[in-house]
């Protein structure tokens, strides 16, 4: 039993709440799907990718505490690091839940007569055993819809650092690729969060400003 | 051996002084002190890793929530993380400050250093991180808030290799 990626991820966007940031892949089905439903709101940052998106999403949730931060991530790139489950364990940022689009292959490669090719959760590794051997508080293996309606609304009910592994079909993505790069997915994202933190994150900030003008005179 | 004391003064004064305020690492023979010493700083948050590449993503999106990030670590350090500063700063420009002990250098007493010193700089020079090699404890604080500056100027990392007096007193 495993669910469908864009329906799964369209009910999960649906249920995001609003002052959340996203920390999502940046290339490949899971993005492009995300994207799509969530009209590319500039709270999703799409600037992870293999092995390192859950790396940023600690970062980031460490950073904004009191923010709750999810992620999106796929096993193919989880398992690329699985340090990074390490450093959530270690951490516990009580802010972040990580969802993982686990369909066991390797999708955007494209595939073959022969089918697509395996990642290894397709045999014997278990992501969600493995977060909890990291020490990862709670973990949790999804595989049918009702309960992954259970496990968002438990996600986002309280505040504990969470590894939500949902078992995926297989299935080429329908929707469009996206057209931007990462240099202005990161300046869409930095604008974002300037604006809801109110803070500085590049450039040079009003109090440099002012002495320069100081300096001047 | 470890980095000596003064060099552990001139390296915390150095990130304080940069306005670092997040620093992520994995700590080695000679830095060992200054992750002791960060660990403890009120004003710092030390995230420890077991792998510097986790570690440069960890600091990678703490820039993006608005922390001033370093990550200190041994030039092996620098090949772990390098797939990650690549695929991160060079393809969106994610500014960190990059501490690392050189080893290696001209002065290296371990045999199984020597690699690390061969790689060190023509990996930083691929990556297309300008970087200053620190010898002498005076300049090493200076170098630190001048990594930070262009790093944060250009959205790219900028490193610091300490090695020579910092850390022998030959």
């Amino acid at each position: 039993m495993a669910l469908d990626r864009y329906e799964w991820l369209g009910r999960l966007a649906g249920r995001l709440p609003d002052d959340c940031l996203v920390m999502s892949t940046y290339i490949g089905a899971v993005s492009f799907e995300w994207a799509h439903h969530t009209e590319e709101h500039h709270r999703t940052a799409h600037l992870g990718q293999m092995g390192d998106v859950i790396g940023m999403a600690v970062g980031l949730a460490l950073a904004l505490p009191h923010r709750r931060i999810v992620c999106l991530d796929g096993d193919g790139s989880v398992l690329m690091e699985l340090g990074q489950l390490v450093a959530m364990g270690e951490q516990q940022p009580d802010n972040l839940v990580v969802f993982v689009v686990d369909n066991g292959v390797y999708e955007s490669i494209g595939w073959s007569s022969q089918g697509r090719r395996p990642t290894a959760t397709a045999g014997r590794v278990d992501l969600a055993a493995v977060a909890a051997g990291c020490g990862i508080p709670y973990t949790v293996d999804v595989t049918a819809e009702d309960e992954l309606d259970a496990e968002i609304e438990l996600a986002f009910s309280r505040n504990v650092c969470s590894f939500i592994n949902v078992r995926t079909r297989p299935g080429h993505s329908h929707v469009r690729p996206r057209r931007t790069d990462g240099i202005e997915d990161k300046y869409r994202f930095v604008r974002y969060v300037e604006r809801l933190e109110g803070i500085w994150i590049t450039g040079v900030p009003p109090q440099d400003i002012a002495l320069m003008k100081d300096r001047k005179q | 051996m470890a980095m000596t004391a003064a060099a552990l003064d001139a390296a915390h004064e150095g990130l304080r002084a940069a306005g670092i305020d997040f620093v992520s690492g994995l700590p080695d023979g000679w830095q060992r002190p200054l992750h002791e010493r960060v660990e403890l700083d009120d004003d710092i948050r030390y995230v420890p890793v077991c792998n510097e590449g986790v570690g440069f993503s960890i600091c990678a999106g703490a820039w993006l929530g608005g922390r001033k990030p370093a990550l200190i670590m041994e030039n092996s350090g620098l090949r772990v993380a390098s797939e990650y500063i690549a695929r991160i700063s060079l393809g969106t420009g994610v500014p960190v400050t990059l501490l690392c002990s050189y080893r290696g250098d001209v002065g290296e007493t371990e045999h199984w250093g020597i690699p690390h010193g061969i790689v060190a700089e023509p990996l930083l020079d691929a990556l297309r991180i300008k970087y200053l090699v620190v010898r002498h404890v005076e300049d090493l604080a200076k170098s630190i808030v001048r990594a930070k500056r262009i790093s944060e100027a250009q959205l790219h990392p900028a490193a610091v290799l300490v090695s020579g007096d910092c850390v022998w007193e030959d």
